[in-house]
Parts: structure tokens; sequence; C-alpha cells
């Protein structure tokens, strides 16, 4: 995913963990973008919280994918109108079950200079944690489970 | 007309879609209240065409609709 134009809905959902060799390939691929001076980088990791004096050992994730996507175009063109020097973003999210300790969640923003890729990844993630219809069921050891919520 | 259900709400109704037929937002939540036990205990959003609704408005019949359980990503 690079930078977009406006309106286009772009697949932020992955099947699984975020596997952090694919965030390492995606900084990589960033070498030729030389007016690039920073790059920004959210990740969520799946926390083992204890319920009860039961820990959560897996989230398995749910999302309604077309407001999902159509939320996070939203997202996405408001982040480059507040800070249009952005040169790309790039935003993943897994979906099924990811055990605690895995990578959920990605958010990646590069521009020529750190405030404004920092600002973004700060704001993006708190807008996709608020508006993104994403839905997680806290696995437990005794094989129950409750639903997460980010509020 | 045709409900989505996602998270702890599809988990309560036992379905991820519901046939249900309502003139207005506010009927409907009525009548979803009735066919999902626990939903007035519950707090959801409803989502028409993809964007949640808070105030009561018609509905055609041909909209997306969608129940929502409160949101958990990131």
């Amino acid at each position: 995913m690079s930078s977009s134009g406006p309106h286009k809905v772009k697949d932020i959902f992955v099947e699984g963990a975020i596997d952090p060799a694919f965030i390492g390939m995606s900084i990589a691929k960033h070498a030729s973008r030389t007016d690039i001076g920073a790059h920004e980088i959210f990740l969520g990791q799946v926390r083992a919280d204890t319920v009860d004096g039961t820990a959560v050992v897996a989230i398995e994730f749910t999302a309604y994918r077309e407001m999902a996507l159509e939320a996070m175009t939203r997202i996405r063109e408001e982040a480059f109108e507040k800070w249009p020097s952005i040169t790309c973003l790039h935003v993943h999210h897994g979906l099924g079950v990811i055990p605690t300790g895995a990578l959920c969640f990605m958010v990646f923003a590069s521009a020529p200079h750190r405030k404004a890729a920092r600002e973004a990844v700060a704001w993006i993630v708190d807008r996709i944690k608020a508006d993104l219809p994403i839905f997680g069921r806290e696995i437990l050891s005794d094989s129950t489970h409750l639903w997460k919520t980010n509020l | 007309m045709r409900i989505l259900l996602f998270g702890s709400i599809a988990e309560k109704a036992g379905a991820s879609v519901l046939e249900v037929e309502a003139p207005s937002v506010d009927s409907l939540r009525q009548r979803l209240i009735a066919r999902i036990p626990g939903l007035d205990r519950m707090r959801y959003a409803i989502a028409v065409d993809r964007r949640v609704i808070t105030e009561d408005r018609p509905l055609a019949g041909s909209e997306e609709i969608a129940v929502l359980p409160p949101f958990a990503g990131g």
C-alpha cells in the first residue's frame, strides 16, 4: 500500500497476525523514496490481560469489512489533508484468532520530517480505534471468552 | 429487511443475519430488543448504509442495516 489518491478504498485486513518480517520488508521498500526523512510506526500487540485470575490467550477479531474500509478511507483522506507532507501511509489489521504476543495492528506513516509522521500516526491510531467496526472476542485459558471493548 | 449482526450481538442472537421489518430506526430498535435476548442491556449502535445513526429516521427497506456492539480494533 503506497500513498493513495482520494476515494480509493484499500483493504487493510489481513488474515491472522502481522508478521514482523513483513514490517521489516515494508520499511525496506521505502529505501528508493529518498524524499522521506522519517518513518513512524505504531504496532498493536495482543496483551495477556488477566480477568478474575484467568489469562487471555488470544483475541479473535472480526469486522464489518465494508463499513470499516469506508471509514478508513475517510480517515486516510482527512489525515492527508491535515498533514499534507505525509509521503505514504500503510494500515493493516489482523482478523481471526491472534495469540497473545503477536501483532494485530500496524499504522506506518512516512514523511520528509518527523513531526508530521508522528502526529499523523497518533491521530490515525485513535481514529481507527474509535471509528472502525472491528470486534474482539478475548479467548481465556479456561476456554471461556469475553468481548473486548475500546471504551 | 435483512439486518446484519456482529460480535457479541450476533452471539446473543445466535445468527449473523436477521429478517426484521421496521418502518424506522426507532421501531427497528424495539423489534430487535424483542428478538435478541439481553439486547436492551447491551451497548450497541445501528448503522444505516455503513454510517452510525444516532437519531430516528424512516427506513425504506432497501438500506444496508447493521447492529454493532462496541468497537475493539487496534
